[in-house]
Formats: C-alpha cells, structure tokens, sequence
C-alpha cells in the first residue's frame, strides 16, 4: 500500500530477519600493508597528561600515505597467489580518505600495481566502513559473472585530531583480499577459503565527522552514547542476522574498534572469542582496513570467522569459511610486528601536523605541468623500453627515443623488475623543502638488466653500501601544490627472500646486464 | 703540429665572490674593461665586431629570457654582432671555442669572449638547489649539483681505495693557490683536518669538497695571428680543441670511475694541437667537486686511471709539482661562476703561459697549457681547449 506521495505505509520488515542468502566467493589470497611508524600511546598520553595505555600505533611516515599502503598490500596479495596484475579484472578500494578527496586515486593505484587498462571495480570511501562496501560490490560483481579476479583493498592512515582521544588509538594499514568466483566447497580442491553469508545495516547517525577543509576526524557524539545506542546494537544485530549455518561454528569474530575497548564487547555480545586484537594492539584503529585486517589470525588456520565493522552509520558483516591457511596471511601477520618507534614530535611532523612556518621551495616543473604528467604516468606504472635490437632496457622511456645501448628505434614498453642491487649512491643532506635529509639517492641494477635512479629511505642512510639488496615501493615523495606526488623509492631488502614486490615484476623483461649504454668512444658518431 | 689560427691578445676578470653590489651588466662590464686595458699595445674597442655571450643560468637572477645582449649595450658596443652561448658548465669554454671558430673562419676579425654569471642573487635554496633537478621531473628529484658527482665519488673509493684524506687533499692544494691569486673568491688557506671535519653536504663529499656559489665574469680577447701583432707581441695561440657529449642521466653511464666526455674532448684537442698529456705545462680543470679534480686528472691522461688520489695526496699536482693543476685555486676556491669559469680558466693559462701569473707561477717548459670543464646533465658535456705561446 502506497499514500499518494508513493511512500509505503505497510510496516517497516523486521530489522533483525535472518539476512538472505547469497552466491559465496572464494578467498584466494591476502597481503598486508603496514606503516614504518610506531608510537606508543603512553607518549601521546605524556604530552596531554592522560594515561595513554600500554599499546602502540602504527602511522605513516612522511612519505606514507593510504595509496602506498594499499599499494603493497595488494602487491603482497598478487605474489601470495602468484598471480600476474593483468589477471585482475577488478580492483574495489576501501578507505576513509582517499589521496585525492576528488581526484584519480583508483586510476593511481590500478596504474601503480600494473592492472590492465580497462580494469573495472570502484572506489568506496567516505568512512570506515569503506573496506566492507568495497569488499561487498566485488562481491556482488563476481557472483554476477561480471568479474572473473577481483582485487579488494582496504586502507586507511587517518590523522587523528592533535589532543583527541583518536589520537592513542587511531593507526593506519592496509589489507588486501584476492576474490575468485568459483562456489565450490572450500576444501582440499577448492579454494582455501570462501565467503559464504553477509549482513548488514545502518542508521543515519552523525558520529565520526570530517568537513570540506578539516585535516582531523572528529567524534560528534559522547562516547558513551555512540557505544550503547549505535555501535553495539547495529554491529551486534548484523552479527547476529548471518543465519546460513556456517559449516564449522564461527570460531571468532574480528570486530574494528574504534576506541578500542567497543570490539571486544561485541564478540561478547555475539557470543565468540575475538581474533583482531591481535591486529589492533599492534597497529591501533586501522579505520576502513580494521575488519578485514583484524581477521587475518583466523585465516591462517581451518575454521569460520566472522567479520563485522562500522562506519559512517553502516555496519555489514560476513562469515569467511576457511578450508585450510590463505596463502600470505602467516606473513602478513609477520609485518605486523617491526616499524620504527617515533616520539610525538617526530609523529607530529610525519603526520602534517608540525609544519615549518617557511614556505617550500616549488620546484621547476609544477604538477599541473604536461611535462609533469608524462614523467608522472612513465614513473607510477615503472616503465621501460626495451630495445627490439639489442634488448637494452631504457629507463623511463619519454626520454629515450633511441636506444642508448645500440642506437636502434624499435622499442617495446615493459614494467621494470622491483628488486636490484646497489651499483652507486650518495646520501644527500643539503636540500631545500619539502626534501628531508639524509637523502639516499642510488644507482640500481634492476634483476632484469635495467638500470634506475631513485630516491632511498633515510633509515637505510646510515650504512648503505654498494651492492646492498634493495626492492622497489611506491612512496609519496612529496605534496606539491596541494597534490600528492608519487614515485617509488629503493629500500634496502631486509632479506634476500623479502616480501617487497618481487615476483609481481609485472611483466620483467629479458635483461641484458647492466650498464648496457653504450660508452662513449673515440668511434662514436655522437 | 699545432692549429694555431686564431691568437688571444687580451684577457681580464673582476674580483670573483658575492657581489652583491654589482648588476649583471657591471660585472660584464668590469671585466670587458680590465680585457681591454690588458693588450699591451691598446685596442679601440670599435675593433671588436662580434661579442659572444657566455652565461648558462638566467634562471638564478630571474631573467631567464634576456639571452645576451645586454652586453653589448653595457660595454658601449651597441650594434655589434652578439650571441649568447649556454653549453651547461662549459658554456665559458664552449663560448671561446666558438668565438676562435668565429675568427678562424673569416667572417669576424676580432672576437670579444666574455662570460658573466650571477649566482647570488637568489638564495641558495631558492636558487641552485630547487632549479639543479633538472631533467626527468619525477625520477630526478631530489637531485642537487652534489648529486651529480658525488657517486663517482662512493665508487673511485670502492674500485680504487680513494680516501676522503686524497679528495681533501685536493680542496687544500685549490685553496692554497687561492691564496696566491688576487681574484679568487676565497684566499684562506684550508688543512686536511678541516675538511674532513667540515658538514657533510651529500656524502661522501662535505662542504669543503664543494665549490662556492659565486658571482663573476671574465673576458678575452681574440684575433687572427697577422693582426694579434698590432695589438701585443706576445700573443697566445690556440693550439686545439675538443668538444663531446656522454649519456646525460647518472643511470644511464657506462662508468662511475670516469667522465667519458673529459677523455673523448681531450683526445680531439690533443690531436688536434698534435701534442699529449705530457707536453701540458700547466691545466685549469674542472673542480667543482674534489672528485672531480681526481676524475679530470686521470680522464685527461695526466695520471693513470684510480691514481688521481694519490697523485693529489702526493702533491703531483701541485704549483711545484710534475704537472700543476688549478694554479688559480680552480673551482674550489677561485669559484664557479658558470657562464665565466671557463673563460676565466683560459684567462690564467694565457697569464701562465705569459709568466704574469705572479706567485702562484709554474715553469713554463714546452709552452702549452690545457684548459677543461666538464658539467651539464650528469657530466654529459666536456669542452677542452689547449692554448701555446710558442706559434709552432
């Protein structure tokens, strides 16, 4: 029945109805992103004169941010499935802020892992609850044969308010999740784990709030009110509604916690042992990745977890059957412990809330430039060009026309391998803004003959040496005009079976040894 | 046999430093006039019919598109035949190739080679280190004029045993000389213990391994060999020259224990004046950096490739020494104003080879002194010029 405006008046169904069943997905394999940051919140509670608590979180140094994070989560994903980037027909990003408010940062981060052009998937954003709906339209994209590989990232580097209480607990990381579809049961032959129910719910409340303009995320109502009238009763009704029987009990639930104290008293209400402390107490609030992330204890052994968050008065939850460990969840739980402990000054400032009064120094060649754009795209998706002649790889390649090694035309576009070894560097110590020293800058022999130079961390500057190890990761290099710029920056390996991008060498080429420019001689016509 | 077709007749400089007081026109100016009044027997300045300009940055004093000719306005010579040279750190010794060209080839019969550069009138931020990032505009940042060098530097250690005592070594000997020349930006004399005590700039060099930003211009004077005599009887002869390129992006070079450019520029001089490394009695190199003194040495054939460190420790390079390097404090202490370096380098081979160079002297033996710079994009650029005193 309707009234005459077409608004129904029957009564509103049930809100706690058993939520319908849907086709599952199959979980194939995960990667983590984590931070370089550490902070304990005993510092942030010295500088407040507030207790603080014995956790730490994790936060993005200054060349971090929700991109690169995403970034090498999902490239971390893509190796544990040893599955080529144009394999993925879909990439779904969750996260509360993405790089550009309005801007490409789903063109940014397809181009960055090297997916194909037409990738499909959608960026979800706007709160918290970002990774879920992210996760939840991939879903659906699968389950309607619109998708065969669909690649799910949630990521979140949040700045706290300076003095909030946000400010102990918020963290950032990034999760993600390789999605096949594919119904059958997870078991020896199938998939290694599957989605197999999901719920969800909202109310139209303001809680956590950001306006055009504000850097920090702020909390509208009284804590008190937000844990008793929204955040348990919704996070525990859509737990609640997952009613398709699950074929092992859920063993647990992995909750986002906000303040963290409210997870817990959910999996209570829910009635299981809560599995993503072991996640928060190590990174804090990782906002949109919180759920998904906090769930990877549980997927790396046999069981059924489930999985609920919230967020800008949403919460979704699902169940995940897991047949046996998914591939990169034991070393995605081994990230999670490392990073460099900080102290609040240093956070404050690797966060963009101590900033020098003195302007920066623009550099020549402005963002908004066409020379800007051509240098910007070679360099997100690491190309070359490797030489038809002679196989030389040239780096990047709107500046080499002609081979450097033979002099040849013909050429085709290759991404560079990301993992090589120092041939030459310098520490750099003199530089303006937005530069900070120690700078490294190196020469790199790519494993696949190419040669780069790129920009170092100023963790390595101390003892780096010719022929150290080093992998390829995308970093943001600076903010420039309001515009974050992105590149990718030489770390030194921790070892030299390390988990950074290898085996994703999108596509490598056939190298022909380093050095391949041809030296200038005598002869030379040049 | 040397090519010897074109002679220098006149050569002068202003006092190097910040001149802050001083326009670009002034300098231009200050040097033209101290050219000038050098020849020996006079010259109206109405002889000269061409003027090439030499200046490499109008980015640093933000007039990046005056080109040169306000010179020629500045040094009362409006009207005349004027082109502005930019060849990176060569563009000096570039311009006075072009210029010898110029007369050579008997279209001008007296050429004025003046290069004028102001360094300091933008900050150091402002100015060098934002604007050195040239190139590629994402995979070169980060990339200040040390950049440039210093990993030859990290790799001549690695290959060779170079040691930071060897590079210092050089920065001592380069202000030393400094010491010796009125128109060096710094006359103090530096120890070994200072400079490697000195802040670390972009490691492995430090403060004292690097040039100064400095304002500057010099001049010079040339003309054909029948017509020098009207003006001096002591001309100077260009002997030869030689110009090359290399790769101008650091990943792309073949090595990093050597400028491939110095070696194929030196070659094409040598050959050209038809004589070699060991006939040089004196050479103003290009020591922007301590490595690069050690990298010129050997690229140019003066020591063996790696021994440059020792030769430099061991004092080979010294007024006194087999083959004196930088008698007029070179880059390091006389500065690197870059459109006037080169021309001020060959200002002091045609004082040396005249035996005007006063205190800092060498012995003039076979008469034939070497001029060098390489710089640009990664060293992608080297210009050598060999001048003679003896028309042979």
């Amino acid at each position: 029945m309707e009234d005459s405006t077409g608004v129904s008046t029957e009564p509103r169904p049930d809100p706690t109805r058993d939520a319908p069943a849907v086709a599952p997905v199959a979980l194939l394999a995960l990667g983590v992103g984590v931070p370089s940051l550490r902070l304990a919140a005993r510092d942030v509670g010295a500088v407040w004169g507030a207790g603080g608590g014995k956790h730490a979180v994790a936060l993005c140094d200054a060349d971090e941010d929700t991109l690169t994070l995403a970034w090498a989560a999902a490239v971390d994903a893509l190796r544990a499935a040893a599955l080529r980037p144009e394999a993925v027909d879909g990439l779904w990003w969750g996260t509360s802020r993405p790089p550009f408010a309005e801007g490409p940062s789903h063109a940014f981060l397809a181009t960055a892992l090297g997916l194909p052009d037409d990738v499909g998937g959608a960026l979800a954003a706007g709160s918290p609850h970002a990774g879920l709906e992210a996760l939840f339209a991939a879903w659906d994209a699968l389950a309607a044969g619109h998708c065969a590989t669909a690649l799910v990232v949630a990521s979140d580097a949040l700045v706290p308010g300076l003095g909030t209480a946000g400010e102990a607990t918020t963290g950032a990381g990034a999760v993600a999740w390789l999605l096949g579809a594919g119904s059958a049961p997870a078991n020896g032959s199938g998939p290694p784990a599957r989605l197999v129910a999901r719920s969800r719910g909202h109310m139209a409340v303001v809680d956590r709030y950001r306006g055009d303009g504000q850097v920090a995320t702020g909390d509208v109502y009284d804590g008190r009110l937000f844990r008793e009238e929204v955040f348990l009763p919704l996070v525990s009704r859509v737990g609640a509604q997952l009613a398709t029987a699950p074929a092992t009990p859920v063993g647990g639930w992995s909750v986002g916690d906000v303040d963290g104290k409210l997870a817990g008293a959910a999996a209570r209400a829910l009635g299981a042992a809560l599995v993503s402390s072991a996640v928060t107490d190590q990174l804090g609030d990782t906002g949109a990745a919180a759920s998904l992330l906090g769930a990877l204890p549980a997927l790396g052994e046999a069981g059924t977890v489930g999985i609920a968050g919230y967020g800008g008065g949403r919460a979704s939850a699902l169940l995940v059957e897991v047949a046996r460990p998914v591939p990169g969840a034991a070393g995605g739980l081994a990230k999670l412990s490392g990073g460099r402990t900080v102290g609040y000054t240093e956070a404050a400032k690797a966060r963009g809330q101590l900033v020098a009064m003195a302007d920066p120094i623009p550099m020549g060649v402005p963002p908004a430039s066409a020379a800007f754009v051509r240098g910007a795209v070679e360099m997100l998706s690491l190309e070359g060009a490797r030489c038809t002649t002679c196989g030389t790889i040239a780096t990047p390649p709107s500046i080499h026309p002609h081979c450097p090694g033979c002099g040849g035309v013909g050429r085709d576009i290759v991404h560079l391998a990301r993992r090589g070894r120092v041939e030459t560097f310098v520490v750099n110590q003199t530089m303006p803004p937005p530069f900070q020293a120690p700078l490294p800058l190196m020469v790199i022999d790519l494993e696949d003959g190419a040669r780069v130079m790129l920009q170092g961390s100023p963790a390595d500057a101390e003892d780096l040496r010719i022929g150290d190890a080093v992998t390829l990761h995308l970093r943001r290099y600076a903010v420039e005009r309001h515009i974050p710029v992105y590149g990718y920056k030489a770390l030194r390996a921790v070892d030299a079976g390390g988990d950074a991008g290898a085996g994703t060498g999108v596509g490598a080429g056939t190298g022909v040894g380093a050095g391949t420019s041809a030296a200038v001689t005598e002869g030379s016509t040049r | 046999m040397s090519w010897n077709k074109v002679a220098v007749v006149g050569a002068g400089l202003i006092k190097f430093g910040e001149l802050f007081g001083q326009s670009y026109e002034q300098m231009a100016a200050g040097a033209f006039d101290a050219a000038l009044g050098s020849v020996d027997k006079g010259m109206d300045k109405d002889a000269i019919d061409a003027v090439i300009v030499a200046t490499q940055r109008g980015t640093l004093w933000g007039q990046e598109g005056i080109g040169g000719n306000t010179v020629p306005t500045a040094i009362g010579l409006a009207g005349v035949a004027c082109t502005r040279v930019e060849n990176a750190c060569p563009s000096g010794s570039d311009a006075f190739r072009i210029g010898a060209m110029a007369v050579a080839s008997g279209v001008h019969d007296v050429v004025l080679v003046i290069g004028v550069e102001k360094m300091r009138d933008k900050s150091t931020a402002e100015g060098l280190l934002a604007r050195a990032a040239s190139g590629h505009p994402v995979y070169n940042r980060g990339e200040t004029a040390p950049v440039l060098f210093a990993p030859f530097a990290t790799r001549h250690m690695h290959e060779f045993g170079t040691t930071p005592e060897m590079l210092a070594s050089v920065a001592v000997k380069n202000h030393h000389n400094g010491c010796l020349d009125p128109y060096a930006h710094f006359q103090n004399e530096v120890t070994i213990e200072q400079v490697l005590a000195s802040a670390p700039v972009c490691r492995p060099l430090r403060l004292l391994d690097c040039c100064p930003q400095t304002d500057g211009a010099a001049a010079m004077i040339l003309t054909t060999p029948e017509r020098a005599r009207e003006f001096t009887d002591k001309p100077v002869f260009v002997a030869g020259f030689g110009v090359a390129s290399d790769h101008p992006y650091l990943h792309e070079k073949s090595t990093f224990v050597g400028l491939p450019a110095t070696t194929l520029a030196s070659r094409r001089a040598f050959a050209m004046a038809g004589v070699g490394p060991g006939d040089m009695d004196m050479a103003e190199v290009h020591d922007c950096f301590t490595i690069t003194e050690i990298l010129d040495i050997e690229d140019l054939g003066f020591v063996e490739k790696g021994k440059g460190g020792p030769a430099s420790l061991e004092g080979e390079t010294a007024l006194d020494g087999r083959i004196p390097v930088n008698p007029s404090g070179g880059l390091l202490a006389k500065g690197h104003p870059i459109g006037a370096t080169g021309v001020a380098q060959l200002t002091e081979c045609y004082w040396q080879l005249r035996e005007e160079a006063e205190g800092r002297q060498v012995a003039i033996r076979r008469g034939f002194a070497l001029q060098h710079n390489v710089g640009g994009r990664g060293s992608g650029v080297s210009v050598v010029n060999i001048l003679t005193r003896d028309p042979a």
